[in-house]
């Protein structure tokens, strides 16, 4: 393999490499500046939106449909910057949450915007991969940030017991992942993306490709909670500091996806998709249907706000798995899975927005008692958290409704029997869903509170529900704009 | 543009409600007033201009919504809805007068739900667009939800999730149905659109009508409610406040039956034939059933809410009769039904105001106490039981006359199984006239007449000025509509005739169709934001159909000036456009294709991109002529 430096490479990564430097300086700054009290997230939203500018002038430029880096190591694609643009979204929310979440809590700050950053920028190499091995160094920034943020919760024991649980599942989830790829080089004697889509068609049939498949679609599957390797969401997700759930659900989700799709499109055999053999496609259908399906019923007696937002967040990995097998059948049908990631993340963060606000120091007050009688003394917020919950259950006006509207459209394109099951039981699921997003707003408006909560009245906080509801209302009743960007997301190639 | 002001003003004054100060209850119940009076007014335009002898859709305003999609914001009222939507702006004032004092709790809330749900009542019955039909179909039940969940009672949460999930169980099923509906025609003439009018020219095979029309039909069945799909109404009538219950009974049941006559009947004919003897069955199952539980309840809201299921199953049979009398009938007991049994609903109301109770054993003897309120509600129960002379007898012997005829015209008509399955449903359905008759007189009796036997009910007051005034639209209305129906069954005739002509001329063309694919049918365009040039045609896809357009209107069809409305603006989003040229003239180094994107893939793409930016209209339709 020849391997020339192109400094003008370098060029095209700026906004990855920036973001890492970025969150050294927020480091330096913090063992400098102190720990507490200082406002060291402003910083680091103000590095998210340097590099988001860098990102969005990138999309501009790449018309084209894909410019390789570093011999293939790397590709900048609309795809790719379009999921950039999502975690950079979903830090810069974040960011804004824990800012006052933080100080409430008193966090140790620096470190924890430095590992957002961190692992922000492990996600925007994972969805660059052009190449499996830059492809788990991303995933593996991004997953170490993670964990240290499960965990950063001071003298939080569930925090730690989360983040040292979710560490361990994730580092055998790493090892299956390398494993899977070792034997796939041992297959095909490469690692790049391009080449083996060329090379495996011809080998689909052999048992080492297809344990190493098997083994690589385990361990994505691990990332995005698909339901055989979802045990460890609902403890992590529920231990984690309420911004750090919300940022898993919202951006850790959209990067799990953005990779798998990147996989789907380049690895997993096109001969297979099709209906009717055994390809791969059918077991991405079941895992579809067993996701959404468990991930929803689980979810039904779940009384911790925080836990069953988790379960939701299986569930609609599961429906997001439709937009997976569409995109199998059809690469173009990109926009309809990019929208519903869009939406998903929107509202997601909007939705963690609120559970983070309602809890103070001490008292996290997650469990649907301690939402009694919000509505009445919080009239704006639980507006909006009714909107999320709606938007999550997928009625209109709002996001989540024209994302799933969106994604049925694209899957009963194709005309197949087997689609149009898929989609009849997602709306199965839709109505069973409906059910515990409902519990909330019981709980809000129908019930009396014994006391009035004392949530964190920090304008950063209000700021976040404020865009976040915006957002959910414009995509849901002005998606146009979205939808083109969306659509031109396509993978190059 | 008369029809954006109807749905624009309850929700500007919902979000003018939601502004005000919390603790100025009196001023938020004024406003709710002022905007409701408003919109009833501004509706009363719509009778000024309507056009009787137009069979077709008028004040139609089109606009495009989310154009790479085709879905336009359309919206219009014929002869079948304009009535409805008036029912409903009349309503509004009705129940916001009705709750001054009933609700004292979270009234700012309370109000700008009503108005929310106000609009999104006529949203439903106006928009001649599935996917923006569907929207304010779903918008519907989130105010509906918290009014019975906020300000109702008993095991109000209950009720309240248990009619969210009955009514999404059916509106997602009807979701699916209308992508299959756009995916197919959009494939077979390469307009990909959601507009009612453009797809009701087109036809599909028999056997995805049977499944299609089903679809539909659960959605809209579940909210009429037909018999087995029922349960959800008693609840949510009972748990209800009565405002909820009025509208829920005035006009949200009426969703239902509107949905079918708007959309399931005239796009699926073959679909809504071969079901139209089940259906007509189970219309005729709730009758006798809801006449039969609603004489055993013991709680007088709950006789009204079944008296609901019994009288829906005559306007869903006379419905299914698919002629003129009985699809005007139903039509025009629908009124009936929402003016009657929302009166019903307002004085059980206020009785239950004064008496916190709704057991009929708790009254009795209320007659020498409150003579006002009891010779309005008496005028009320009579118009409910059909009383000659008053509006239910109207609409139920129409009802009965349609059904007594079923399917005239329509192949199977003919074989003497259907004549005397028609025969037979009109007769059962003539016993549940008198059933309903026995249960609204055994309510009246239990309630004012007798002795007075609870000390309470000793010193009633009588009906105050604000409940009289509550009152007296509806009792001028039952006399009217009793009397001289002309003035309401003229503007219904035309749209009616067209209906039942339409389905004739679509169920002849699907019987023995089985594509896989709609096909077009030239003769039935009515409207000229029908064009398929309003409705973006999806890239790169061209047509392979000549759409019906204006000018190959049937000739049948009588031709009439419109009223002024505004010209089909081409209003068109600033979408960004994807810069498909290479960059820096260069043309990219031709790469090895190593995804599953194809060469020719990828200029199809490009292709599609480049005439996505073209104008809409030109590109596609005319090419193909």
């Amino acid at each position: 393999m020849s391997f020339s430096l192109n400094p003008a490479d370098f060029v095209h990564l700026a906004p990855v490499l920036f973001l890492t430097v970025w969150a050294c300086l927020v480091l330096l700054a913090s063992a400098i500046g102190g720990g507490h009290g200082r406002h060291y997230g402003l910083l680091a939203i103000l590095g998210l939106i340097l590099s988001g500018l860098g990102v969005a002038l990138s999309w501009v430029q790449h018309v084209q449909p894909a410019t390789d880096l570093f011999a293939g190591m790397m590709v900048v694609d609309r795809f790719a910057l379009f999921l950039d643009m999502i975690f950079i979204i979903a830090g810069i929310l974040t960011a804004l949450v824990a800012d006052a979440y933080l100080e409430e809590h008193r966090f140790t700050e620096g470190e924890f915007f430095a590992l957002l950053l961190l692992s922000i920028s492990g996600m925007m190499m994972m969805v660059h991969a052009g190449d499996l091995v830059m492809f788990v160094i991303g995933l593996e920034t991004m997953s170490l940030a993670i964990y240290a943020l499960v965990a950063s919760w001071p003298g939080q024991r569930r925090s730690a017991e989360a983040g040292f649980k979710y560490f361990l599942m994730g580092a055998v989830a790493s090892a299956f992942l390398l494993y899977g790829i070792a034997l796939l080089y041992g297959v095909t004697g490469t690692t790049n993306l391009a080449k083996l889509a060329g090379v495996i068609n011809g080998k689909a049939g052999e048992p080492l490709v297809l344990v190493g498949m098997f083994m690589i679609l385990g361990a994505m599957g691990f990332k995005v909670a698909l339901v055989p390797f979802h045990m460890w969401t609902p403890d992590a997700y529920e231990g984690a500091p309420t911004p750090v759930t919300g940022f898993m659900a919202a951006a850790v989700k959209a990067a799990g996806f953005g990779a798998l799709l990147r996989l789907v499109a380049g690895l997993f055999s096109a001969d297979a998709w099709t209906f009717g053999s055994t390809g791969w496609i059918n077991i991405f259908w079941v895992l579809s249907v067993l996701t959404m399906t468990i991930g929803n019923i689980s979810a039904l007696r779940q009384n911790n706000v925080k836990r069953m937002l988790a379960y939701s967040s299986i569930a609609h990995a599961g429906y997001l798995l439709i937009g997976v097998v569409v995109v199998g059948l059809d690469p173009s049908q990109m926009g309809a899975v990019l929208f519903y990631v869009v939406a998903y993340a929107v509202t997601t963060l909007g939705a963690f927005a609120v559970v983070a606000w309602i809890g103070s120091r001490d008292v996290e007050r997650t469990t649907l008692e301690d939402w009694y009688g919000v509505a009445k003394h919080h009239p704006a917020v639980a507006l909006a958290m009714m909107l999320f919950l709606f938007s999550l259950g997928g009625l209109p006006p709002t996001a989540g409704f024209f994302a799933k509207f969106y994604l049925f459209k694209a899957a009963l394109s194709f005309d197949s029997p087997q689609m149009l099951t898929l989609v009849l039981i997602a709306i199965a699921n839709s109505v069973v869903s409906m059910y515990y997003y409902l519990r909330p707003i019981v709980a809000m408006y129908f019930r009396e509170g014994a006391s009035a909560p004392k949530p964190l009245t920090s304008f950063s906080v209000y700021w976040v529900l404020g865009i976040t509801s915006a957002l959910v209302l414009i995509l849901g009743m002005a998606p146009d704009a979205t939808l083109a960007w969306a659509a031109q997301a396509l993978m190059g190639g | 543009m008369l029809l954006i002001a109807i749905l624009a003003i309850p929700l500007v004054g919902a979000i003018a409600v939601a502004l005000m100060p919390r603790k100025d209850e009196q001023g938020a119940r004024h406003m709710g007033m002022v905007f409701t009076l408003l919109t009833f007014f501004v509706s009363l335009a719509l009778i000024a201009g309507f056009k009787i002898s137009d069979p077709g859709m008028q004040f139609e305003f089109s606009v495009p919504w989310v154009r790479s999609l085709g879905i336009n914001f359309h919206v219009g009222i014929d002869g079948i809805s304009l009535w409805l939507v008036l029912l409903a702006t009349l309503l509004g004032p009705i129940v916001m007068l009705s709750t001054y004092k009933a609700i004292d709790t979270r009234v700012k809330e309370f109000v700008a739900s009503l108005l929310i749900l106000e609009m999104a009542m006529i949203g439903a019955l106006v928009s001649l667009d599935l996917f923006v039909f569907y929207v304010f179909w779903e918008i519907m039940l989130v105010p509906m939800y918290l009014m019975i969940g906020v300000w109702g009672h008993g095991a109000k949460i209950y009720a309240a999730l248990k009619f969210v999930l009955y009514t999404l169980v059916g509106s997602l099923v009807m979701l699916v149905a209308i992508i299959y509906v756009y995916v197919s025609h959009g494939a077979a003439t390469g307009f990909y659109t959601f507009d009612y009018m453009v797809l009701t020219q087109s036809v599909w095979g028999e056997q995805a009508q049977i499944f299609l029309f089903l679809a539909f039909a659960i959605a809209f069945a579940i909210k009429v409610p037909m018999f087995p799909l029922h349960t959800w109404l008693p609840d949510a009538h009972t748990q209800a406040p009565t405002a909820g219950s009025v509208i829920l009974a005035g006009v949200l049941l009426k969703m239902g039956t509107y949905g079918f006559i708007r959309f399931a009947i005239p796009l699926f004919p073959y679909g809504a034939a071969v079901w139209a003897p089940y259906i007509s069955g189970l219309a005729v199952i709730g009758i006798i059933y809801g006449a039969l539980v609603a004489y055993a309840q013991k709680d007088a809201k709950k006789l009204v809410a079944y008296s609901s299921v019994s009288h829906l199953g005559f306007v869903m049979l006379g419905l299914m009769a698919m002629n003129e009398a009985g699809v005007t009938g139903s039509l025009y007991q629908m009124l009936n039904h929402g003016i009657s049994t929302g009166g019903l609903f307002l004085a059980i109301g206020m009785l239950y105001e004064r008496r916190h109770t709704h057991e009929l054993d708790q009254f009795g003897g209320l007659w020498r106490r409150m003579p006002v309120f009891a010779g309005m509600f008496m005028i009320i129960m009579l118009s409910s039981a059909g009383l000659p002379g008053l509006n239910g007898f109207v609409g139920e012997f129409l009802i009965l006359v349609g059904a007594f005829t079923h399917h005239q015209g329509v192949a199977g008509t003919d074989l003497p199984i259907f004549i005397w399955h028609s025969r037979l449903m009109a007769g059962i359905a003539a016993i549940g006239v008198v059933l309903g008759a026995v249960y609204l007189l055994h309510l009246y009796q239990k309630l004012m007449f007798g002795p007075i036997t609870q000390p309470k009910n000793a010193d009633l007051d009588d009906a105050s000025w604000r409940e009289i005034l509550t009152f007296a639209p509806l009792i001028v209305l039952i006399f009217a509509m009793g009397i001289y129906p002309k003035p309401f069954l003229e503007r219904m005739e035309p749209a009616v005739k067209l209906f039942l002509k339409e389905y004739k001329v679509k169920y002849k063309a699907s019987e023995g169709y089985t594509g896989q694919q709609p096909k077009q049918l030239a003769s039935l365009s009515r409207s000229k934001y029908a064009l398929p040039a309003l409705s973006a045609p999806r890239a790169g896809i061209v047509a392979k159909t000549t759409m019906a357009g204006g000018k190959a209107v049937s000739p049948k069809v009588p031709k009439i000036v419109r009223p002024k409305i505004v010209p089909p603006k081409v209003v068109r989003p600033k979408i960004v456009r994807p810069k498909v040229r290479p960059r820096g003239g260069a043309a990219p180094a031709p790469r090895t294709p190593r995804k599953r994107i194809s060469p020719e893939d990828m200029r199809r793409i490009r292709r599609q991109m480049q005439q996505r930016g073209r104008p809409p209209g030109r590109g596609g339709r005319g090419g193909a002529g």
